[in-house]
């Protein structure tokens, strides 16, 4: 690249980059009228909803981690270690959600939810129908939610287990005298643990700001929050946007620097962020 | 018109004159001066980080010297930049372009100096042939073993026709039997087509076997240059002595006639003698053993070489020496065997003064 | 010949062939090659030496592979399968309840067919720009000396990447909406701007295409080796034809390749449209939101199912452009 060129894209990106970021952050403490406040940022916690959209998402983003570590890491170990014709059909069949956009998934979502209550009322299934689709606990957003952050997370944990000797593992745990359970959970487990942490994080951060299923199919976590408020309180959803971002931010340096202090100082080379060697599909 | 029609065209001469070159406060050249015949094979041999690697650089124009020359036929050519330079090089490894045939990758230079479609592959074709990968034109690098695409690399470096073919450890990557066939047909191009060749190795055997003199570099700075044998036999200094082959040091006495007395035996000396405590530099097969009761040294191990055995000795003064007896003059050579110890009768080389350890 | 008989000295050097060799040249920070050196590698699987452990594998007692993986095709069926039939089967259920096209011909026609192309139209152009300027932010990073710009920048858009969908959209708002701080600050709103519009959107999805085709881009330029550069130099290839034939075709599959991963994910989206612009532009993920949500007439919901149904067909040729290129890229720049 020419000698000027360099810095003059490093000069327009750092303007096209942190230019919103500093206005929204103008945007959010500047109010005409009022002066410089930060009533944008205090007044979130007492704002109608936060706590209970907030918690939503929380709670759904946990238990969307839970099933999704619950049934990738079998899967894969599997597929590692005694079953290698499992791998290409593991591939493709976590690769299929990518073809399906968050849109559309909702739309045969939405399909599938409605048959409930037009042709099984009068089977004891409806009963399953409704639980589902508890506004309180949503679990047709986990299902969902799971099947939008698998590729994201078999993805990571193939490469964990690339780079980890599964097979050794075991065997060696198995020659000490573990049982197949036991090797699996006190020896590969703890060596997958920055892959684990790494799929958490794309998967909380997926769910954190997920707004398509969400409302689409009229359920109100946190993202849905923040768009209903901002019609009445433009600079408190701007504020809250903020601070998500922060928390990414922070969970993202957080992760990276565990990752890399267990890495070997050749591999750190190949400098990796954890969150997103792919887009997610929140937007 | 193709390649071998052409007469052979002969290497140029090359001079590197007070070479200089560092990195920072790293001095990876410190005044190097060498003169390569034409159509000589000179290999670069040291440890690594001993400049070596850098000289080629700077033959290759891939790095600029802070000073002095290098002449090629007499023209300085320091300030010409690579591409346009009549030299050729063959780098380690990786360096043939993933996304062109092994053809296309030979003609590659052609293409850039806008030679005709038709005549690139006929020339390409050739040089394959030449480096024994007749019919492999159309695969791809990764088609390609380790040995077959460093072969492809040496072609792209021929296809110039380079007055000076620089060679970056190209073998080093590769397998041992690979190798070794890799090595004789280098040497045998190289004699064909009588090109000036620099050969950076790290691997004193590789240089011993294929070149015709061997530089030696430690510290940015030349030890020795001289043939195979010379340096073997006779190494000029105390670091060229530890590094090429195997040697014992072994304490003695200079008298003062141009002899020493070496384990009680008398040998001439090579080179300037002085008289006094002297170090003595013998080649393991220099030495002679016979297992004998009362003998000034006992076997600590030994180890199977094909056609020799290397037998370890700790002598009475606490020196421990090397020595290499026929395999079948081995088999009553067992450790803790009491033996004696001779140098043979041939001249001896002595350790610098103040080099002894 | 035996490897014994190759030079005089033989017996003599073989001792120093214990030595450990060093590590490649100072240089050069390619790792060893591992695996180029044995003879006869069949180049597209790499590893010869997988064979036998994978047979071995197979003989591990552990009971029942598919068993393990079991839970994940049940909940894939359940929540990925049948919502996939499900759509499959509204997209050609007619009014009637009959099987037919009526659907799908009506999704790419009128309005929706405004919606498909502004769509593919506003997802071309983004990805285009995201690819150019990921690319020479990407280059400009990765040919620095400086690792601490190098992981800043890398870092910044592992979060700028994950930075879409509402909060994105409310930081553009705040900055070149309507009462934004740059629009109000500059008047940019006299001089016509609006970003609820085409090219507000295009604005708005590159802060996240552009992080995104870096995180995808600097691995490929990582894997551009210096011999390469230096092995054209010495064919006599100036630093415009190093790019022009080596530099740039080496990169194609990955440029490709990111190029069809920021198209699929700006079709994709939609959070980001649906809180910033409403459905003042065109967008097929607008209008199957719309039509799912009743904001039409009602019946239309097989038509937006037909919309899905064109989506995924879009996405499927994204991946299977993607995925080729991507396994081509790391053969060439592993």
């Amino acid at each position: 690249m020419a000698r000027l060129g360099r810095p003059l894209v490093l000069l327009l990106a750092g303007i096209y980059f942190l230019v919103p970021l500093l206005a929204s952050t103008v945007f959010t403490v500047n109010i005409p009228g009022q002066g410089v406040t930060l009533s944008s940022y205090t007044r979130i916690f007492t704002a109608p909803g936060f706590t209970g959209s907030l918690l939503l998402s929380l709670g759904l983003a946990a238990a969307t981690v839970a099933l999704v570590l619950l049934i990738t890491v079998p899967a894969a170990v599997a597929a590692r270690l005694s079953a290698p014709r499992l791998r290409p059909v593991l591939e493709v069949v976590c690769t299929l959600p990518l073809v399906v956009p968050p849109v559309a998934l909702t739309a045969g979502l939405g399909t599938v939810l409605r048959w409930g209550p037009e042709k099984l009322s009068t089977t004891p299934l409806y009963q399953t129908f409704v639980a589902v689709q508890n506004p309180d606990f949503p679990l047709v957003l986990v299902l969902a939610y799971a099947v939008m952050a698998l590729p994201f997370v078999y993805r990571a944990l193939d490469a964990g287990l690339r780079s980890v000797d599964v097979r050794t593992l075991v065997e060696a745990a198995r020659d000490c005298g573990a049982s197949w359970p036991r090797a699996l959970v006190s020896a590969v487990l703890p060596n997958l643990r920055g892959t684990l942490l790494n799929a958490s994080f794309l998967t909380l951060a997926l769910v954190l700001g997920e707004f398509t299923v969400a409302s689409l199919l009229g359920f109100r976590p946190f993202a849905v929050w923040m768009v209903q408020a901002s019609g009445s309180d433009a600079r408190l959803s701007v504020a809250v946007s903020l601070l998500s971002l922060l928390l990414t931010w922070v969970l993202l340096l957080a992760l990276t620097t565990v990752g890399n202090r267990r890495r070997t100082p050749r591999s750190s080379r190949t400098f990796e962020v954890p969150a997103a060697s792919q887009g997610k599909t929140s937007r | 018109m193709t390649v071998l029609d052409q007469p052979v065209r002969t290497g140029a001469a090359l001079s590197i004159r007070g070479l200089r070159r560092s990195f920072g406060s790293a001095v990876a050249l410190d005044g190097l001066d060498l003169d390569v015949a034409p159509g000589e094979l000179l290999a670069l041999l040291g440890p690594s980080g001993c400049g070596k690697t850098t000289a080629l650089r700077v033959l290759g124009g891939f790095e600029k010297p802070d000073e002095g020359q290098v002449l090629l036929d007499g023209e300085d050519i320091v300030p010409v930049a690579a591409e346009r330079r009549d030299t050729a090089m063959v780098f380690q490894s990786y360096s043939l372009f993933p996304h062109l045939t092994a053809a296309d990758n030979v003609a590659f230079g052609l293409r850039m100096r806008k030679v005709r479609t038709a005549e690139r592959r006929a020339r390409a074709a050739e040089l394959l042939e030449l480096v024994g990968l007749a019919g492999h034109g159309d695969r791809f690098p990764h088609q390609l073993s380790g040995g077959q695409q460093q072969r492809v690399a040496l072609a792209r470096a021929l296809a110039l026709r380079p007055r000076l073919l620089l060679l970056d450890e190209p073998l080093s990557a590769l397998d041992a039997r690979v190798r070794l066939t890799l090595r004789e047909e280098i040497r045998r191009l190289q004699l064909e087509l009588g090109i000036t060749t620099v050969f950076v190795t790290h691997d004193q055997e590789e240089a011993l076997s294929m070149a015709d003199r061997v530089a030696v570099m430690n510290g940015g700075r030349l030890e020795q240059c001289a043939s195979p044998t010379e340096l073997y036999e006779r190494p000029a200094t105390d670091f060229v002595a530890e590094f090429i082959g195997t040697m014992n040091r072994i304490p003695g006495r200079a008298d003062g006639d141009g002899t020493v007395d070496v384990l009680g035996v008398r040998l001439p000396v090579e080179g300037p003698a002085g008289s006094g405590p002297v170090t003595a530099l013998v080649r393991p097969e220099a030495l002679e053993i016979e297992a004998a009761d009362g003998g000034t040294g006992r076997i600590v191990a030994t180890a199977f070489h094909g056609p020799t055995t290397r037998v370890r000795v700790a002598l009475a003064d606490g020196t421990d020496v090397k020595a290499d007896v026929p395999t079948h003059a081995a088999a009553a050579l067992t450790p803790g065997t009491a033996v004696t110890v001779r140098p043979r009768q041939r001249p001896v080389v002595l350790a610098a003064a103040g080099g002894a350890r | 010949m035996t490897p014994h008989s190759s030079a005089a000295p033989s017996g003599a050097v073989r001792a120093h062939d214990a030595r450990p060799a060093p590590a490649g040249a100072a240089h050069e920070a390619t790792p060893p090659a591992g695996t180029a050196g044995s003879p006869m590698i069949d180049g597209t699987t790499g590893r010869p030496a997988k064979t036998a452990p994978a047979r071995r594998a197979r003989r591990l007692p552990l009971p029942g592979g598919l068993f393990a993986a079991l839970p994940l095709f049940l909940v894939i069926g359940l929540a990925f399968g049948l919502p996939a039939l499900a759509m499959t089967d509204g997209a050609f259920t007619l009014a009637d309840g009959s099987y037919g096209l009526d659907n799908l011909s009506r999704s790419v026609d009128g309005a929706y067919r405004t919606a498909l192309l502004g769509s593919i139209e506003l997802s071309a152009l983004t990805a285009a720009g995201g690819t150019l300027f990921g690319l020479l932010l990407a280059q400009a990073v990765v040919s620095s000396r400086g690792r601490a710009l190098r992981e800043a920048v890398l870092t910044a858009s592992g979060v700028l990447a994950n930075f879409g969908g509402v909060p994105l959209a409310f930081a553009f708002v705040a900055t070149l909406g309507n009462a934004g701080v740059l629009t109000t600050s500059l008047g940019l709103g006299d001089h016509g701007w609006s970003l609820y519009s085409f090219w507000g959107l295009a604005l708005t999805y590159l802060y996240f295409l552009v992080p995104l085709m870096v995180l995808t881009v600097a691995p490929a330029l990582d894997g551009l080796r210096v011999q390469w550069r230096e092995a054209a130099r010495d064919c006599g290839a100036s630093a415009r034809q190093y790019w022009r034939h080596v530099g740039l075709p080496v990169l194609l599959p990955s440029l490709l390749g990111g190029f069809v991963l920021l198209f699929g994910s700006a079709f994709a989206a939609y959070a980001t449209a649906a809180a910033m612009v409403g459905s003042s532009v065109p967008l097929v993920t607008l209008q199957i939101a719309d039509a799912l949500s009743g904001n039409v007439l009602v019946g239309q919901e097989n038509v937006a199912l037909a919309l899905s149904l064109d989506m995924v067909v879009v996405a499927a040729l994204v991946m299977a452009v993607h995925l080729p290129l991507q396994r081509r890229s790391t053969r060439w720049l592993a």
